[in-house]
């Protein structure tokens, strides 16, 4: 499947700002079944100083000052993307958690592929012995890695309600936990947090979902949205788990950058010197080249 | 020896028993006497107890009188730094022993670190596992592969150690993320210094300045620049530890910033300087790494710079220690050690750590479930702290406890590490018994520190001791019952005369342009709100004394009420009454302790306050004092209601502790761009000030009492009775407090000083120009220059207080950060 990714953010001060500094992860990601074809990155104003480099985790992080005073700052990314990814595994397939686990911990290596770095604690994502014991239910002794994960996943899907309003960008994790509410980010963190209370490698990995315009309605333009989702270390390979949807992650999903929660992978970050009220905008554009093909109806 | 003197010493020591299971200084473990003690305490013994003791309290005083304090963790005062115990004493031959072990220590931790950040062998070659590292906290992944600019990550190493059960030294923690004490250290010394410098000087105590230099010159190794500006980070004010950082930024002759002083531009640092924008060419940071860097680290950090990884990725900042190495304190390194000492410095290791089972090894997982009643189970993940102060669980734990613990082992075992139990030995401390002194041996955590230079390592011969006052109180954190205590290397051979640590460290330099813009703000608010203070206790002096009506000698009869209206209605528009209809008593009470209000005298303290904690390095115990003081007297209970008796002698003692402040920033600050900036702050607010009062009292239709009250706000009735035979005219009082150049009081008066201060602190721009500022105040200078009295009506006047406000804005815009080309960073918002 070939995509077209549009996204747009839009900051808007009411004073203008004077200086910016940002960090921006907006490229989609290289490998694991994704080619990009094309790809680029507009921002005004026109930047003082721009740098890319690839972040710990591989991502591309394209940094940015703005010195000219600025009642706006734009930061459009569109790119072109090949996504061809090869069926799940087998239910209840490959190597059972335990091993998963001990494996993991007791590899040699601190690539940024390793699953080691994906056991711990991260900023946002700490352990919470409710979570561990709530994911401990799907993860009986001897279950396949892979088997538990996605019976976890879709145990949130069925026992969370998704609700743009119940939490913000800050909402700890434990907090969106008891209130079994949140979005695709709350979600992923809970999910994950489950996993490494348990052990487990797991991931956060933002990027996009293809949806589905309601039938015989036009696609709206900016009405898509960035997406996250959990990657799982299921003994061999990262396996994607899409817990707001309940889904494996196979060619619907478009990934950009994994990491250890949030933090690590936030689409645009910075600061700004402006004293006034700052508003955002996000548009984003998922269209697939072959628009009409059905997928799963998805909240992001 | 004397006899006197034996038997004194025979006292001392008769009671002497150290626990027998724990190692003591003073008492070996064949029972006599360790090293240096004989000697030191045959010194010590020579005199009489009554000087000793004179002596700590004269030393006690000095400690009081420089402010040295410090916070406990969580609580708003500052304790008095407690040094009051005999120093640790060290031979010079195990000292030198004891040293080869922490540099050894320093460079095994240098090669971890370097190893971790980049190629990754030794977890690759099993002899560290890649979970230990990945698992800390404190392994920053944005610093991978960034080399260290300079190429050390340590610059700094300190250890804490104590003896270990076989009465030898042990290393019971690891500091190398930013440690603390090296200050305190040091003031220790100073003041012991002062105490017993004939015992430093006959017991050969090695010094301490060749250390220090060492690591001067460590902290800029590396730097681009030859004349390297080396900045102190500190979190600022509220920091436990901030006293000994701002003596350490003042011994070591470095710039002490805060996050909000630092700026990256082009790639580089900078410290916003009064004289602009100023390279920093090495960074010594007393904050956690993860709060440096609010874009790439911790994004809720308000303490870093936005930005500064860039600056060690293009090497041009050099930085100790390096952002990461906090890793190697990690709990659950020190089963490793001894294995990575031999393969990567080929030796064996010196300081052992107490033994440690890290339960992420099956092998180290079945050994701590078997020997769970034995150790102490602590975090694997986190840093080390000495005592087992972060024991999970420890030998004595309850049942429910160890059940917990033995689920969590199920889950994660990789997040503990077992540990031997490592109960801190014991030193000889001071106790007041029945007859006299005695020493008692009491637990004490001892930190070692070792400098990076161009050399190698070089270890301090002395160390931050911290000793508890009872047996069973844990000495490793500085709180109640804690002393301090300085430690004494003695030299098997005379010492080289100290020399003057100023003289040897830094250079004189007399430069202004060095002050960060903020502490220049805070100096100029300092001066602004103590003046304010003033302003307020005055008018409400006024207020009670009904000072006016006694002066106005030509008005028979009852005082009016006009100028009463007048003084209540001043009163209101500042804030400091919310109603200027109140009771006499009732007002008075309010414009002085009313702390809902936002202008009553006690805001206007408790904001100089505020300024002030900002400056403690500038300023000194005693004007820190006398603040202290002030705030307790506008500290009244807000529920009394107080007589106007009460509160008149209240305002008066308030007013002459305003002007003792005003005497001793006058007279002992230096001289210095932070003296002009406090100055200023004061000169604009006392003009402003007047011209409102002018305004008020002195305007077109002012009585005479109104007059007289103008004459005692700017305290001028004794000046004025003496120059003018009549009672107070309006001509006449408007040129007293406008105009005349030589009442200290006036408004021409200020403007001169403040031209004058503009003149000393330096100019951005070189062609000579004066800078917007400077044209201001030339300007009103020039104005009351050429005034005559007649002509000053309320108008006049009234511009006059606008053009005062409209420098004071002019100079804060040109030299403080909080001015319009310096906005505060604010996070861009939302999930974008």
């Amino acid at each position: 499947m070939i995509y077209t990714l549009r996204h747009l953010t839009t900051y808007r001060y009411r004073r203008p700002a004077r200086f910016a500094r940002c960090a921006i992860r907006l490229a989609p990601s290289e490998g694991e079944g994704q080619t990009v074809l094309s790809r680029a990155l507009a921002i005004s104003p026109e930047p003082a100083t721009r740098a890319s480099r690839r972040d710990f985790f591989g991502a591309e992080v394209t940094s940015v000052t703005v010195a000219t005073p600025h009642s706006e700052f734009r930061v459009e990314a569109v790119s072109r993307v090949a996504v061809e990814r090869g069926p799940l595994p087998e239910p209840e397939s490959g190597p059972a958690w335990e091993s998963v686990r001990d494996r993991a911990v007791a590899g040699r290596g601190l690539t940024p592929n390793d699953p080691v770095h994906f056991v711990f604690p991260s900023q946002r994502v700490p352990l919470v012995s409710a979570v561990t014991d709530y994911a401990r239910e799907s993860f009986w002794p001897g279950r396949s890695a892979y088997g538990g994960a996605f019976a976890l996943m879709a145990r949130i899907r069925s026992d969370f309600r998704f609700d743009s309003k119940a939490t913000t960008v800050a909402t700890p994790l434990a907090e969106a936990f008891a209130l079994r509410a949140g979005v695709c980010q709350d979600f992923t963190h809970i999910m994950i947090a489950g996993l490494r209370g348990l052990g487990l490698p797991a991931a956060y990995v933002s990027g996009y979902l293809r949806t589905i315009p309601p039938p015989g309605r036009p696609r709206l333009r900016g009405a898509d949205a960035s997406h996250a989702w959990v990657a799982v270390w299921c003994g061999e390979r990262w396996i994607g788990l899409d817990p707001t949807n309940g889904i494996g992650v196979r060619d619907d999903h478009i990934v950009v950058a994994r990491g250890r929660d949030y933090g690590d992978v936030s689409p645009l970050d910075g600061i700004v010197t402006a004293s006034g009220a700052q508003r955002l905008k996000v548009e984003v554009d998922v269209i697939p080249e072959d628009e009409g093909v059905p997928a799963v109806a998805a909240w992001a | 020896m004397s006899a006197v003197a034996r038997e004194r010493l025979a006292r001392w020591i008769a009671a002497y028993r150290p626990d027998p299971g724990l190692p003591d200084e003073l008492v070996g473990a064949d029972g006599f006497h360790r090293g240096a003690w004989p000697g030191f305490l045959d010194a010590l013994a020579r005199l009489d107890e009554s000087d000793i003791m004179a002596r700590f309290v004269s030393a006690e005083r000095h400690i009081r009188d420089a402010g040295i304090s410090y916070r406990i963790y969580g609580d708003q005062r500052e304790h008095a730094w407690p040094l009051g115990s005999l120093p640790l004493v060290v031979e010079a031959a195990e000292w030198r022993s004891l040293a080869r072990g922490i540099e050894q220590r320093a460079e095994l931790m240098e090669a971890i670190l370097a190893d971790c950040y980049g190629p990754g062998r030794l977890a690759a070659e099993g002899l560290l596992p890649a979970a230990v590292v990945a698992g800390s906290p404190e392994f920053l992944r944005p610093l991978h592969g960034v080399a260290p600019p300079g190429g050390r990550y340590l610059k700094l190493y300190a250890a804490d150690i104590g003896r270990g059960p076989d009465g030898r030294w042990q290393v019971l923690a690891d500091r190398t993320q930013a440690p603390s004490g090296l200050g305190f250290a040091l003031e220790n010394r100073m003041v012991l210094a002062r105490t017993f410098p004939d015992l430093l000087e006959t017991l050969h105590v090695e010094r301490l300045p060749g250390f220090f230099q060492a690591l001067r010159e460590g902290l800029s190794l590396g730097a681009e620049r030859s004349e390297p500006r080396i900045c102190l980070l500190t979190s600022g004010p509220f920091s436990s530890t901030y006293v000994e950082q701002a003596a350490l930024a003042r011994y070591l002759g470095l710039m002490l910033v805060q996050g909000e002083d630092l700026v990256m531009q082009g790639g580089r640092l900078h410290v916003r300087t009064i004289a602009g924008l100023k390279r920093a060419d090495a960074l010594w940071r007393r904050i956690d790494a993860d709060y440096l860097d609010p874009l790439e680290l911790n994004p809720v950090s308000r303490l870093g710079v936005p930005g500064v990884l860039e600056a060690l990725r293009n090497g041009s900042l050099v930085m100790a220690n390096m952002p990461g190495s906090g890793l190697v304190e990690s709990g659950a390194l020190s089963p490793y050690l001894p294995g990575l000492a031999r393969a990567v410095l080929g030796q064996d290791l010196i300081l052992e750590s107490p033994r440690a089972w890290w339960c992420g090894d099956p092998a180290g997982l079945a050994h701590v479930r078997a020997n769970l009643d034995a150790l102490t189970l602590r975090p694997a993940a986190t840093p080390q702290r000495g005592a087992g102060r972060d024991a999970i669980l420890g030998p004595a734990a309850l049942a429910a406890e160890r059940e917990d613990v033995v689920r969590a082992l199920d889950d994660r075992p990789f997040d503990y590490v077992g540990q031997e139990p490592s109960p801190l030995s014991t030193t000889p401390s001071w106790e007041r018994g029945p007859d006299g002194l005695r020493l008692v041996p009491r637990p004490f955590a001892l930190r070692v520190f070792a400098a990076r230079t161009a050399s190698g390592w070089q270890v301090m011969p002395g160390g931050f001791c911290r000793i508890a006052e009872r047996p069973g109180l844990d000495p490793t954190e500085m709180r109640l019952g804690i002393r301090s205590a300085d430690v004494w290397v003695l030299s098997d051979q005379p010492v080289t005369t100290p020399t003057l640590l100023a003289q040897r460290i830094a250079r004189p330099r007399r430069i202004a342009g060095q002050l960060p813009s903020r502490a220049a703000d805070e100096l100029f608010w300092f001066g602004r709100y103590t003046e304010r203070t003033e302003a307020v206790i005055r008018l409400v002096l006024a207020h009670l004394r009904n000072t006016g009506a006694a002066l106005a000698t030509d008005v028979a009869g009852e005082p009016s009420q006009a100028t009463s209206a007048r003084i209540r209605g001043l009163l209101e528009e500042w804030g400091a009454v919310h109603d200027a209809d109140l009771p006499t008593a009732a007002l008075a009470q309010e414009a002085l302790v009313g702390r809902e209000r936002h202008g009553s005298a006690r805001a206007h303290v408790t904001a100089a306050r505020r300024n002030a904690a900002a400056l403690r390095p500038r300023l000194s115990g005693e004007a820190w004092r006398v603040l202290a003081d002030l705030t307790d007297l506008l500290s009244l209970d807000e529920t009394r209601a107080f007589a106007e008796s009460q509160l008149l002698g209240r305002a008066e003692r308030a007013l002459s502790h305003v002007s003792a402040l005003a005497g001793l920033t006058h007279e002992n600050m230096n001289r210095g761009p932070g003296w002009h900036f406090v100055e200023l702050g004061r000169r604009l607010e006392r003009g402003i000030n007047t011209c409102t009062f002018a305004v008020a009292f002195a305007g077109d239709g002012a009585g005479a009492e109104d007059l007289g009250t103008m004459l005692a706000l700017c305290d001028a009735q004794i000046a004025y009775g003496a120059r003018y035979l009549q009672g107070a005219a309006l001509a006449p009082v408007r040129d007293m407090v406008l105009l005349d150049p030589h009442n200290p009081r006036s408004v021409a008066f200020q403007v001169e000083a403040i031209t004058r201060h503009l003149e000393a602190l330096p100019a951005l721009s070189a062609d000579g120009i004066p800078e917007a500022h400077r044209r201001l105040a030339a300007g009103i200078c020039g104005g009351l220059a050429s005034a005559e009295a007649e002509a000053l009506d309320s108008d006049a006047m009234a511009r006059l207080e606008v053009e005062l406000e409209r420098l004071a804005e002019a100079v804060a815009a040109r030299y403080f950060a909080g001015g319009p080309d310096a906005l505060r960073p604010e996070k861009l918002a939302g999930l974008a």
